[in-house]
């Protein structure tokens, strides 16, 4: 569970801006909190608009909404915090080459799901091996 | 399900065989109750809507939450029943019914071994090294990993074509050439290498940060991904 816990943080982070999100920019009471009011521009049927900076503990988030109609067809990160825990967040993974090698070993871990290709298979030779 | 399953023992073998009877047999009973493609089984039954929800035994229903359990945490990718098919539990039975089929051996008393079921590994009490299979050349491995005490499962391509199908597209998964798990059981790993293969490449990091889950994967890019605590032998 250690692991998910900054995961969950920026997604809370990241649903403020939405709450906050009002679709008629003109209906914003916002000019008076310290966060940017939101930003729109339309095309045809498409709206584009940014949400408010949400200032989090751990930095400035701010989404921007694509609305086709009354849906709401993709939402982006414009700001996120690039830093603390929701980096962590993000699993390491260490890059490397394939290999192909020959060892002795007591069994072998592959997507063996036919009795034709278990016949062919390093596993049938290693049972016919033990036996 | 129609797969090979070797158990390899160390000790007594009077007692291994007997042992690894108990766990063939409870093998052969779990295919008779939930493979799809036995008319007769429990999961057929409850597909034709012959067996109420409420009737279902306590097996098939541990097995049916594990399957919502990891279509929730896949987001979708993972599910047991895809647009116009019928009811498949497989992909969760295979893992879960060989681990218990392992517990069953260990509850025998059979102080070290290692089961494989069709390429999925459970291995108990010795480090045991374990093979992953090269994803292009069937007569070579990958990597070599060492496991005592856990579960190795791969899911990959390599054998029957686009078998896995991402149920958040319905459409054969091809991101990835193969994707091994490393978890505590092969109920976890098993379930865990599916789903994050049906997920593609986001599906990489998606099983490394599950709770005790190490993953080696291969792109189609021949590009290898694994975690740092991947347990590879030296």
């Amino acid at each position: 569970m250690k692991r998910a816990i900054p995961i969950m943080i920026l997604t809370v982070a990241g649903l403020i801006p939405l709450w906050r999100f009002e679709p008629t920019p003109e209906t914003t009471s916002t000019a008076n909190e310290s966060t940017q009011s939101p930003s729109t521009s339309t095309d045809g049927n498409t709206q584009v608009v940014a949400g408010s900076t949400v200032t989090t503990r751990y930095g400035d988030v701010q989404v921007e909404v694509t609305f086709s109609g009354t849906e709401i067809t993709s939402v982006r990160m414009l700001q996120q915090p690039d830093s603390g825990p929701t980096s962590k967040a993000v699993p390491e993974l260490i890059e490397e080459t394939l290999t192909a090698q020959s060892a002795d070993v007591a069994s072998v871990s592959g997507a063996t799901t036919t009795s034709e290709a278990y016949v062919d298979s390093l596993q049938a030779a290693i049972d016919g091996r033990d036996q | 399900m129609g797969f090979p399953i070797s158990v390899r023992a160390d000790g007594d073998p009077g007692l291994s065989y007997t042992a690894a009877d108990r766990a063939y047999a409870w093998l052969r009973e779990v295919d008779a109750r939930f493979s799809p493609f036995r008319p007769d089984s429990e999961v057929s039954r409850l597909d034709r809507r012959e067996l109420a929800p409420h009737e279902v035994s306590a097996d098939l229903a541990e097995v049916l939450e594990l399957c919502e359990r990891y279509r929730v945490a896949s987001d979708g990718a993972f599910q047991v029943r895809l647009p116009g098919r019928g009811l498949d539990p497989c992909a969760v039975v295979k893992g879960w019914s060989v681990q218990r089929a392992a517990d069953l051996l260990a509850a025998a008393g059979v102080p070290a071994f290692c089961v494989n079921a069709g390429g999925d590994v459970v291995a108990s009490g010795a480090p045991w090294r374990v093979g992953v299979r090269h994803p292009e050349q069937a007569d070579k491995l990958c990597v070599v990993l060492e496991v005592a005490d856990g579960a190795v499962a791969t899911s990959a391509r390599y054998e029957r074509g686009d078998h896995i199908i991402d149920g958040r597209t319905g459409r054969p998964a091809t991101d990835l050439l193969s994707l091994t798990v490393v978890a505590p059981s092969l109920t976890e790993a098993d379930a865990t290498a599916t789903a994050a293969f049906a997920m593609g490449t986001d599906g990489i990091e998606w099983a490394a940060a599950r709770e005790g889950c190490e993953v080696f994967a291969v792109d189609t890019r021949h590009r290898v991904f694994r975690t740092p605590g991947l347990p590879a032998a030296a």
